[in-house]
């Protein structure tokens, strides 16, 4: 039984089809990535899957049971968690309320035992918090110490999309959705996210299905590379066949010709 | 290890400096009540502890309408319907046998005897418990009437918590309006004047409870502080927080928005409530005009003042609003026009001085902007012309000041949202750390080094390879440190 099985999802924004009839499988176990122009749907794809949008037609199952209709909510309690393209940590708690808060759903005491702290809550607070620290330390000390107590406001941009992946994990999901994890970093950020989405998996169990730009994370860590274009599914495989792939070449140059155009160096009318 | 320690005396510092702290206020509380007490012996006193009861009592309300407007992060603006339904219901179960047999006889009634009938003594009554039923135990069946009254309220929070899932911002807002007024008109309806006497209202609700002792009003305000505060740092609090947030990252991360918002208005309309219990007991009686919109305005006004989702900032935004209602009636009075004339001068200055005092601060230039000439010049006439005023009649005339208090409240608040938008006391709690400028948020200098060699990449380069670098970070950074 695969752990996340869509077939013949279709959704459509108006008279737009953002995901045409895609056929995807992830195993327990593997990082596949799914790679696309921009607006090729894959952030919708994720969407679809955490049920912010309900497919117009097809299945989504998970551990061999159908997620289509149930609320985002519903699909954490049953294992599967995300990140944001577009951050959306919750920017005035601290980096360590981030980390605890998505255990909330996990929490069987009644609010009433919250309020006069019970052993009982005191134990699950207590844990929460042994959770939440082993989650930040999958990034070394940059979240640590004093970094707990800091609102997500003053944390770098780095910062915050590792607070976000975090996030994910605390929630206790086994299928993890990234959305574009190495946005804004720089290189050297890059290169350490790419070990640590890797010891995700290798050390936490964590299946991972992850949106990339940058390549050559996605050539190092991917068992799987499937590509989307205008929300079709035009290849899917081993990283080297992708890319080697003429219609994906083809997706690829036709976007890249667009960008030499759009980017002019020089701001056209401007006195030197 | 040591660091626990060090937690664990300061947990202990705070709790004893908490205590030692109320002692102290309570104390300069009953020294501000001898001196009351001895200037004014009848008014003064009364006057005052009459303060210090409405500041409880709307403390209750507020701190409960901090729960959905600053934990929750829902405009709700309809809290004084909550406080009616919970005042007519206490002051129903606890109004006086004479009260009812004068209501039962007067003939304009629209309440049967069955309604009148339902009182907390008579449940005590049919329960055979006697000794409950006297005038000594008159608390024990006011705190059952209150607990039934917040009871009742919290299911009507119920009933309007479910907008709240459907809709968001100003939308919601509108709603619970519109049910705070839907409450406060369908009470006089036909429907419910059986329980309510229509637009009458009663009179005859025992005031002992609230005014002549300030033990329940104060009791039942620390237990709401109690447990907002409680809920606010447990689990609970922080998903509230989350939906405030962001609705979407919330769900997302597995919240159960509807069950969490429904809460939020379950408990804050039970509070409501009870302030609406007190709130009877304070006026002595039940009527409609009780329970206007204008509650929840002075509510709003504390949050904002205080901090919005601060409990220790609504206290002090309270106490604000309670000491200009209750202080605030020299405003109110009839002064010659003249005497108006100067007031407003003295005030055009005060605001020039403010404007010149927070561009300095702020270093602003220029310093001294246009609008201080304007209100300097504008000051300057107003004080002549008081001055000069005894030779004309015109300025011999006395003019009252009705609603001056509603208007300095709404001036305050214009002038705080202003220049310091999060509210007096900000977003964050009094703590005694703050005091004394503990942050845990803030790096040793080791863990500053440290951070330093983490995020520059120069810094790193040089200190180490690029290879050893990854090791770090890997996983194996015991040996760097
Ligand atoms: N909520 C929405 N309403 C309308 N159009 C949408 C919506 N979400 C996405 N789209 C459209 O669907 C297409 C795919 O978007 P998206 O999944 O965000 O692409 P990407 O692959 O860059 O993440 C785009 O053309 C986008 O404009
Ligand atoms: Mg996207």
């Amino acid at each position: 039984m695969a752990m996340l099985e869509i077939e013949g999802v279709n959704k459509a924004f108006g008279g737009l089809q953002a995901i045409t009839s895609l056929d995807l499988r992830v195993e327990k176990g593997e990082i596949v990535s799914v790679i696309g122009p921009n607006g090729a749907g894959k952030t919708t794809l994720f969407n679809l899957i955490t049920g912010v949008y309900r497919p117009d037609s097809g299945n989504i199952q998970f551990q061999g049971r159908s997620i289509v209709g149930k609320k985002p909510n519903q699909i954490v309690d049953l294992g599967v968690a995300r990140t944001f393209q577009n951050l959306r940590l919750f920017t005035n708690l601290t980096v360590l309320d981030n980390v605890l808060i998505p255990q909330h759903h996990k929490l069987n005491s009644t609010w009433f035992s919250a309020v006069l702290k019970t052993p009982a809550y005191r134990r699950k607070e207590q844990e929460m918090r042994e959770f939440a620290l082993e989650k930040l330390s999958f990034f070394g000390p940059r979240l640590m110490s004093f970094r707990l107590y800091q609102p997500v406001y003053v944390l770098s941009y780095a910062n915050r999309r590792r607070t976000e992946i975090a996030r994910a994990m605390a929630t206790g999901a086994k299928l993890l959705l990234l959305d574009e994890p190495s946005a804004g970093m720089n290189p050297k950020e890059t290169t350490e996210i790419t070990q640590i989405i890797r010891r995700m998996r290798d050390e936490g169990g964590y299946t991972i299905l992850l949106v990339e730009h940058k390549m050559n994370l996605v050539g190092e860590i991917s068992d799987r590379v499937v590509v989307l274009d205008y929300g079709e599914k035009i290849a899917e495989g081993a990283y080297q066949q992708v890319v080697n792939d003429p219609k994906v070449i083809e997706a690829y140059l036709g976007k890249r010709v667009d960008d030499d155009e759009g980017a002019s160096p020089e701001e056209p009318g401007l006195p030197r | 290890m040591a660091a626990d320690v060090g937690v664990k005396n300061k947990d202990a510092r705070n709790t004893l400096l908490g205590f030692l702290g109320i002692a102290a206020l309570v104390l300069v509380l009953l020294f501000v009540q001898s001196l009351a007490t001895a200037e004014d012996p009848l008014r003064g006193v009364a006057k005052f502890n009459g303060a210090l009861t409405l500041f409880a009592i709307w403390g209750i309300a507020a701190v409960s309408l901090n729960l959905i407007n600053g934990t929750l992060g829902i405009l709700s603006l309809g809290h004084h319907g909550f406080m009616l339904i919970g005042g007519y219901a206490t002051g129903l179960l606890i109004l006086s046998e004479d009260a009812r047999n004068r209501i039962l006889v007067s003939g304009r009634s629209t309440m049967t005897e069955r309604t009148l009938g339902l009182s907390v003594h008579s449940w005590f009554e049919s329960l055979g418990l006697d000794a409950l039923t006297t005038d000594d135990t008159l608390w024990l069946r006011y705190l059952v009437a209150i607990v039934v009254g917040g009871l009742v309220a919290a299911f009507a929070g119920l009933i309007v918590g479910i907008p709240s899932l459907r809709l968001r911002g100003d939308y919601l807002a509108i709603v619970t309006f519109g049910f705070g007024e839907i409450i406060r008109l369908s009470a006089s309806t036909r429907l419910f004047a059986p329980l309510t006497n229509g637009a009458l209202g009663f009179p005859g609700v025992p005031q002992r409870f609230a005014s002549d002792q300030l033990l329940w009003p104060f009791g039942l305000l620390a237990l709401t502080v109690f447990v907002m505060a409680k809920l606010k740092y447990s689990s609970y609090g922080r998903a509230m927080e989350a939906i405030r947030e962001d609705e979407i990252a919330a769900e997302a991360m597995g919240i159960n928005l509807a069950y969490h918002k429904v809460l939020g208005f379950v408990i804050a309309a039970f509070f409501a409530g009870v302030a609406g219990g007190l709130w009877v007991s304070w006026l002595g009686g039940v009527r409609l005009d009780f329970f206007l919109f204008q509650l929840t305005f002075f509510f709003l006004v504390a949050i904002s003042v205080g901090g919005t989702g601060s409990i220790t900032g609504v206290l002090l935004g309270t106490a604000l609003v309670v000491f200009i209602r209750q202080y605030g009636d020299p405003l109110e009075q009839s002064y010659a026009v003249s005497t108006w004339a100067q007031l407003v001068g003295v005030v055009f200055l005060i605001a020039a001085g403010a404007v010149i005092v927070y561009r300095s601060a702020r270093r602003v230039r220029p310093r001294v902007h246009p609008v201080v000439y304007l209100l300097g010049t504008a000051a300057l006439v107003a004080i002549l012309l008081g001055l000069v005023a005894p030779s004309f009649d015109f300025w011999q005339e006395t003019f009252r000041g009705f609603g001056m208090r509603a208007i300095f409240l709404s001036v305050l608040l214009i002038v705080i949202m202003i220049f310091r938008p999060s509210g007096i006391v900000g977003r964050s709690e009094f703590s005694w750390a703050w005091v004394f400028g503990e942050r845990r948020d803030q790096p040793t200098e080791e863990e500053r080094a440290q951070d330093a060699w983490l995020t520059n990449p120069e810094l790193q380069r040089r200190l180490a390879g690029d290879e050893e670098n990854l090791h770090s970070i890997d996983g194996d950074s015991k040996g760097e440190s």
